[in-house]
């Protein structure tokens, strides 16, 4: 536990070493928002479209989409800043200190996975205030505690995202191209910005990434959509059972493949 | 304790270089050892091995107890690894958050790490920095600071990589002086250092073992290892200007030979029984193509052990290796 508290110091610390980061992450939620309501006022030139409700058993397009937008925000946070946490390692030279220590790299991981969670927490909570404030989101305390619980079952399942984009980053070293493509697969296949219905193949993915289920309770939640919440826990419970020793076991074999390769502290 | 270490590297399809190639050695407790060889010897792959970081093909290592291929957590809990000097810190830290959080990976207890971490910035000197980010420290303060890192957690041995790469000459003399009274002498660690500087060997090490190619070409203290040349003196000449090494081509039968060329100035050595005699054929050699500057018939260094031994220079300015040191068995 201490190890997980000092590496989610250490990396607070760093970043708030970097004042325009800071000013970054507080604008950027404004930025990823708005956009989206923009682009469904546009398509739909009001709040509600019968066309889309078919697909989606809502017509309330910018809601959706808004919801969508803010909770995937977990998932990026995670598959970026968990894909970069040890490249930024390698850059600082530490990586071998840390991975020298005896501590499992288990360990150093889940520290900077929680620190990836407050982050997210933090993005999150300023793009629902965004909502709130300007686009008339309503928010009741009644609300909250189902989707805590939501977010904590999608947070672990994407602990295990971010193991597996770690040692892919241990791997092939450079992180930009493949993070790029887990996200552009995760806008593909899980319902951010549109039911993942619309597509027969869209629909079979998806029913593997824990993001869908999140998002279908959460808007479910916040929107009154009819949907199933024992199927939805239990289905993320059984992929957070199935991605986090995945991601686990991927990552430990990544990292013993680099020891004998011995391209470790390579970037 | 190491039998038979092994690490091949894999460059292309089939190709693959041996490393590390069946090394085996065991340091006493209380030792400063040493690993002596060029830069591309093997020294620094074969620490990584000992520090777990990279997985042996063949053979293993004994650490503190432990075996690096079993115990791996083991290993790392009895070592401290003193490698990649500044670079191994968080610069946006300060040097007491720095240690603080090395302190947390290393175990050292709550209630011991403000103690040890004070104890730390005042034996290196580092007090009145400690609250500064360690961006702003001069480069042996971070040095110094990298030393205490790697002593955080007390470990009864170290394995340090080449500690005086690239610093100046007083702050290296620091380093080998704070090497040998106060890790050794004082706090009675296990090191094993590697360096490709002779006389930091010779300096610090109470035994040193040779590594050319992967191998330990020899393994004694630097005493015996000196008086095993055949031949008791050296000649040295320092000359003004670049010579070539084929001009020597005739001496090679006669003498071990190693041509240092550094700033303009050529270093000849040779080992030799009679420097006397060999004093005059080799002025004669050199006077019309450069200018002498200096003649000293001097001991052997280990340098000049290593290179009877591997036909091999331990120096990056002459490690052109084999064409610059023509040396005949």
């Amino acid at each position: 536990m201490r190890v997980i508290i000092a590496e989610i110091k250490k990396d607070v610390k760093i970043l708030l070493a970097y004042p325009i980061e800071i000013v970054f992450w507080i604008i950027s939620p404004l930025l990823w928002v708005v956009p989206l309501i923009f682009q469904g006022k546009a398509l739909i030139g009001g709040l509600h479209s019968t066309a889309f409700s078919n697909l989606a058993g809502t017509g309330e397009y910018i809601p959706y989409v808004l919801i969508g937008g803010i909770f995937s925000t977990y998932m990026f946070t995670a598959v970026w800043s968990m894909g970069n946490a040890l490249r930024n390692e390698m850059f600082y030279g530490t990586l071998e200190h840390i991975l020298s220590s005896p501590v499992r790299p288990f360990y150093i991981l889940l520290g900077k996975a929680l620190y990836n969670s407050i982050l997210s927490t933090f993005f999150v909570a300023v793009q629902i205030s965004i909502c709130v404030i300007f686009f008339g989101l309503t928010i009741t305390l009644t609300r909250i505690i189902p989707i805590v619980f939501f977010l904590l079952l999608l947070m672990i399942g994407l602990y295990g995202v971010g193991f597996i984009a770690a040692a892919l980053t241990l791997l092939i070293k450079e992180s930009q191209g493949i993070l790029h493509l887990f996200e552009y697969i995760l806008f593909l296949f899980t319902p951010i910005r549109y039911p993942v219905e619309v597509h027969p193949i869209t629909r079979a993915v998806s029913v593997f990434i824990p993001l869908t289920y999140a998002l279908v309770a959460l808007r479910g939640i916040l929107l009154g959509i009819e949907f199933d919440f024992v199927k939805n826990s239990l289905v993320l419970l059984g992929l957070d059972a199935a991605i986090v020793p995945l991601g686990i076991w991927i990552f430990m074999r990544i990292e013993k493949r680099t020891k004998t390769k011995g391209t470790l502290a390579h970037y | 304790m190491l039998k038979g270490l092994v690490k091949l590297f894999k460059k292309k399809r089939k190709d693959e270089i041996k490393a590390v190639d069946g090394v085996s050695f065991e340091i006493k407790e209380g030792e400063i050892f040493g690993l002596l060889g060029p830069n591309g010897a093997g020294k620094t792959t074969l620490i990584k091995c000992i520090s777990t970081l990279l997985i042996p093909d063949e053979g293993t290592a004994t650490v503190g107890g432990y075996d690096i291929n079993k115990d791996p957590l083991g290993v790392r809990r009895m070592i401290g690894v003193l490698t990649g000097g500044e670079r191994s810190l968080y610069w946006k830290l300060t040097p007491v958050e720095n240690l603080k959080y090395f302190a947390a990976l290393y175990g050292v207890p709550r209630k011991k790490t403000a103690e040890r971490i004070d104890y730390l910035l005042e034996l290196m000197d580092l007090k009145n920095k400690a609250r500064e980010r360690v961006e702003r420290l001069s480069s042996g303060m971070k040095q110094k600071l990298s030393i205490a890192r790697t002593l955080i957690h007390d470990p009864p041995i170290l394995l340090i990589d080449e500690p005086t790469l690239g610093l100046d000459p007083y702050f290296a003399r620091f380093i080998r002086g704070f090497i040998k009274d106060e890790l050794h002498t004082k706090l009675g660690k296990t090191i094993l250092l590697t360096t490709h500087y002779m006389d930091e060997a010779d300096e610090l090490c109470e035994r040193v073992a040779f590594m050319y190619n992967g191998k330990i070409k020899a393994l004694d203290t630097p005493v015996l290892l000196k008086q095993s040349m055949p031949q008791e003196q050296v000649l040295e000449v320092k000359c003004l200007g670049d010579l070539d090494n084929e001009v020597f081509k005739h001496f090679r039968e006669s003498v071990s030979l190693n041509i240092g060329k550094q700033d303009g100035l050529t270093y000849i050595r040779m080992n030799t029984e009679n420097p006397e005699d060999l004093l005059s054929r080799v002025i004669d050699t050199v006077r019309e193509r450069v200018k002498v500057l200096s003649v000293i018939v001097t001991s052997p260094t280990l340098e000049d052990v290593f290179v009877h031994l591997t036909g091999a220079s331990l120096k990056d300015d002459y490690s052109q290796r084999p064409q610059n040191a023509l040396r005949d068995r």
